[in-house]
């Protein structure tokens, strides 16, 4: 069998590991991005396509200042894309709410605010809550229903096209001379002096440095290369409706309307191992949720659903570690893919590339979840 | 392009893009308006090109008006009603 | 509040359907049929009441068949299975939970079975070309319900396009009702006949199918209008609506004829959406290249409790529908302890019989009349594959040049199968063309999955909201 070499082995071809090949790509690196063939379990495709901020990092401010970086990059990021692949990103940094039902969800989101004004680094959060009436006046073409109590509205919340995205940065990748395998399945990783070996079902590859960026399957790619990554599957159901007029230019963490006009409804936070399938009653408190924030929706008809799986860490924040016993050997992982493109591609490239440790990463080793031993 | 029977009692009145016609009970929506002389029932969402019903069996949903007011329905699967409402989709449905 | 309880949920009141809750019936079994027609007789015999009560020449025309179906129909009025027309399914949960909603718009129902039949039918093999979504373009089938609905008769320039015994019985009930056909395009190789000679003799079991063939046959060839056959390509054309079509045999140079209606067929499949949508195991069926769930001799599904009768497992007919609905309710009935196996067995014998010459013609059918390549993979890159989000045959090879090699894959690049219809129309051509940029079997590349709902519900039907 051939040994085919680059210059980095990128593990996972979902939106992270795709952004991390892009970026290496841009960088004139030899790149090879590999993918295995199991379609079901990849959360860049079921995902619902917002470039977040608000409530991003709350007990880790290193994280919050990480996602606002990623926040402020995204527009140029998009351009960029659009200009070398012609795949509209549809990127609308409009703003975004979290709205609350009732008094009690009013509350509690008031004191979150609060919590991340206090941990924030730059001593500022962009994010306010904001009245009844003022949410109303902001979205006028659609009534909020009477339990509505307020919002937390962030300026620089967005959201993008997911699918698009995605497709870009493959297509960039391809463009840039980047070579994508579709159908490896990496069985085994070997460490010497030259570097790493590692080979799928059906080639070998030889490189200096890898990036395993495989969603759930992180945890078992890396414990090859010495790391502990610890990662689990949350599910989110999601609802899509027929297309409509163009009445809700926002978005919220659930609700949201795409460029064709359909309507997104989620997302529950189900721990049911790694079972796609959608439910009954969690389509139901996702359509509630829907109805009791905007009631005249109910006859906007379903027709579609799906169940992804998230891929959380257990702070479920961040992963970017390189291996102490096999340097040249990072793991990346992290929900919020798609708000993180932007800085997946750019300062996690460079920081890949460097071959330094940097201290701003500290924070995302993946040694914090380690137990310390007793005393 | 489709001949409707002679000698059959039409009962139904319905209304389609504000003009009235008096139909056959026991129809579908998407036959009564074939048998009054239509076939392009909307434009695409897509592209905006015509579309008319297709397979007759609410499998291919080329077929959708707006019944009654709610947009989107299969009117290969609808019975006419008297007094029924029916308004073709040239842009994308309102909800409510 | 508890939901009401059927040993048998039946889904479907065609003949699969009626005969399975008939038999289901005799053995004591509580009963639910769900159809979404307002009326019994599933796609085939649609309307069938009606014609036989209010439209009696034409019914009579129909073929003793039809009498037999209405035989049917009332014993299925007068079995004492309670059955709602007009719902349809939208969800079932593993625990055969089913939910289902009206045409009247009305809140969602949910009820309970302990053991449910899938009795859906098929439908229409998708046929794609240039110009098929044009108004005037037509499923064959269509034409077929609007006459047995509603009494509406095609006129002006009419073209049939395919090939196969449902477009040749189409036919020729038009032009028994003195409907004038322009022109017959036929998609069959001239050779497909000798192909199908080594199951003739089997075939000649079935000889009263032979013999109505060979009829019909000769009617279209007298009945006025030009035959062509060995159509390899077809193109639609007009403004706004079908003006004209023009077609190719072979390398030949392409033909033009007006056209005011054109009529499509290539072929039924079976309609799979709710045993996909529950998790069956299916299988690829490569002679008439579609999905099909497996089954056993009772038409259980690789799910408990499911089973499947008619032609949403294997497309056989009606008459083979009738027997696999029979055959499913004493499994049923069995199952749920109303009769032994030796019951069973004794039961069934006559049934499986009579079965073994139903299905005699069947080989013979379907090596005749294959699936043809050019009308399964278009070669017109700009064809459109999906019609509700409207993605060519270009964009699919695209995106499968890229790394998509399933449909699940080609899904979110390109938005096949993400419209109003979830794959009905395209399912098939998808994969096929996916297959054939691979250059592998449709069975390698596997279907979209399906998942509820399985028809639009409104987010007022959905949580009971008002």
């Amino acid at each position: 069998m051939n040994t085919m070499n680059a210059d980095v082995v990128v593990i996972g071809g979902g939106v992270i590991g795709a952004a991390v090949a892009y970026g290496l790509a841009e960088q004139k690196a030899s790149v090879v991005m590999l993918d295995r063939e199991d379609f079901q379990l990849t959360a860049s495709r079921g995902n619902f396509g917002l470039v977040w901020l608000q409530g991003k990092g709350h007990g880790m401010p290193r994280y919050a200042q990480w996602s606002q970086e990623a926040t402020e990059l995204w527009s140029t990021f998009a351009e960029k894309l659009e200009d070398q692949t012609g795949i509209p990103q549809y990127y609308h940094r409009t703003g975004g709410f979290e709205i609350c039902v009732g008094e009690e969800e009013y509350n509690k989101r008031s004191s979150f605010l609060e919590e991340m004004r206090a941990q924030s680094l730059t001593g500022t959060y962009d994010c306010e809550m904001i009245s009844r009436e003022e949410l109303q006046d902001m979205i006028p073409k659609l009534p909020i229903g009477p339990r509505v109590s307020g919002a937390s509205f962030c300026p620089h919340d967005g959201f993008a096209n997911p699918l698009h995205l995605l497709r870009a940065l493959h297509q960039a990748f391809t463009q840039l001379k980047g070579q994508f395998f579709p159908s490896a399945d990496v069985q085994t990783i070997e460490y010497n002096n030259d570097g790493f070996l590692i080979q799928t079902n059906t080639t070998r590859f030889s490189t200096r440095k890898l990036v395993i960026a495989s969603g759930l399957a992180t945890t078992k790619l890396s414990a090859l290369v010495g790391i502990k990554v610890p990662v689990r599957p949350q599910r989110g159901q999601v609802l899509v409706t027929e297309k409509t007029d163009h009445l809700f230019p926002f978005a919220t963490g659930r609700i949201r309307q795409n460029a064709d006009g359909s309507f997104m409804f989620g997302a529950s936070h189900e721990e049911v191992g790694y079972d796609l399938g959608t439910t009954n009653n969690v389509l139901q408190d996702i359509a509630n949720h829907a109805l009791a924030v905007f009631p005249t929706l109910k006859n906007l008809q379903l027709i579609r659903s799906w169940g992804s799986l998230r891929v959380l860490t257990p702070d479920q924040k961040p992963v970017y570690v390189e291996s102490q016993s096999c340097p040249g050997a990072f793991a990346v992982t992290s929900h919020s893919g798609v708000s993180l493109a932007s800085i997946h591609s750019s300062y996690l490239v460079d920081w890949i590339l460097s071959g330094q440790t940097q201290p701003m990463f500290e924070a995302f080793d993946s040694a914090r979840f380690d137990v310390p031993a007793a005393a | 392009m489709f001949q409707p029977p002679p000698n059959v009692a039409k009962t139904i009145q319905i209304t389609f893009e504000g003009k009235t016609y008096q139909v056959a009970p026991g129809q579908t929506v998407a036959a009564a308006l074939m048998g009054e002389g239509y076939l392009t029932l909307r434009n695409s969402v897509v592209s905006g090109e015509t579309r008319a019903a297709f397979c007759m069996m609410g499998i291919c949903f080329d077929c959708l008006l707006e019944i009654n007011g709610q947009p989107n329905q299969q009117s290969c699967m609808i019975q006419v009603r008297d007094g029924m409402n029916i308004q073709r989709q040239l842009k994308k449905g309102e909800c409510a | 509040m508890s939901l009401p309880q059927y040993d048998y949920v039946i889904i479907g009141a065609g003949p699969a359907g009626m005969a399975a809750a008939v038999e289901a019936r005799q053995h004591g079994l509580n009963v639910l049929v769900l159809d979404e027609q307002p009326a019994v007789g599933g796609q085939i015999y649609r309307n069938i009441e009606d014609l036989e009560g209010q439209r009696r020449d034409e019914f009579e025309k129909l073929g003793a068949d039809y009498q037999e179906a209405f035989e049917l129909a009332q014993r299925f009025r007068a079995s004492g299975a309670e059955y709602r027309p007009g719902r349809s399914i939208w969800q079932i949960d593993p625990d055969l939970t089913l939910y289902h909603i009206g045409q009247d718009g009305g809140p969602s129902e949910t009820c309970h079975a302990q053991r449910i039949l899938i009795a859906t039918g098929a439908m229409e093999r998708p046929m794609p070309f240039p110009g098929w979504t044009l108004p005037g373009v037509l499923a064959c089938t269509a034409a077929d319900v609007l006459y047995k609905s509603s009494g509406l008769l095609p006129r002006g320039e009419i073209v049939l396009l395919g090939s196969g015994p449902l477009l040749l019985l189409i036919a020729c009930r038009l032009l028994d009702a003195g409907v004038k056909i322009a022109a017959y395009l036929d998609t069959n190789p001239h050779l497909a006949p000798f192909q199908a000679l080594p199951y003739l003799p089997k075939a000649l079991r079935g000889h009263e199918y032979l013999r109505k063939g060979i009829a019909m046959l000769w009617q279209m060839f007298t009945s006025g209008a030009k035959v062509h056959l060995g159509v390899t390509g077809l193109e639609a054309e007009g403004e706004g609506h079908l003006q004209k079509v023009r077609f190719q045999q072979g390398s030949s140079t392409w033909k033009e004829l007006p056209a005011d209606l054109l009529l499509l067929h290539h072929g039924v499949v079976p309609n799979v959406q709710i045993t996909r949508q529950l998790g069956c195991e299916h299988t690829w069926y490569e002679k008439q290249r579609y999905w099909e769930p497996v089954l056993d001799q009772w038409g259980n599904t690789s799910i408990e409790n499911v089973a499947v009768a008619g032609d949403s497992g294997r497309v056989c007919g009606s008459a083979n529908s009738v027997l696999t609905g029979q055959l499913a309710a004493l499994e049923t009935a069995r199952a749920l302890g109303k009769i032994d196996l030796a019951q069973q067995t004794a039961l069934a014998a006559p049934l499986l019989k009579k079965q073994d010459q139903e299905l005699a013609i069947r080989p013979f059918l379907d090596t005749l009349f294959p699936p043809r390549h050019p009308w399964l993979v278009p070669k017109n890159e700009e064809t459109l594959v999906c019609r509700c989000e409207e993605v060519r045959v270009r964009e699919i090879r695209d995106a499968v040049r890229l790394g998509a090699l399933s449909p699940d894959r080609v899904k979110p690049m390109v938005r096949c199968g993400m419209g109003p219809c979830q794959a009905r129309m395209c399912g098939l051509t998808v994969a096929e063309i996916i297959a054939d940029e691979r250059q592998v079997s449709p069975a390698d590349v596997g279907y979209f999955r399906v998942r509820s709902p399985i028809k639009p519900v409104t987010l007022g039907q959905l949580t009971g909201v008002e």
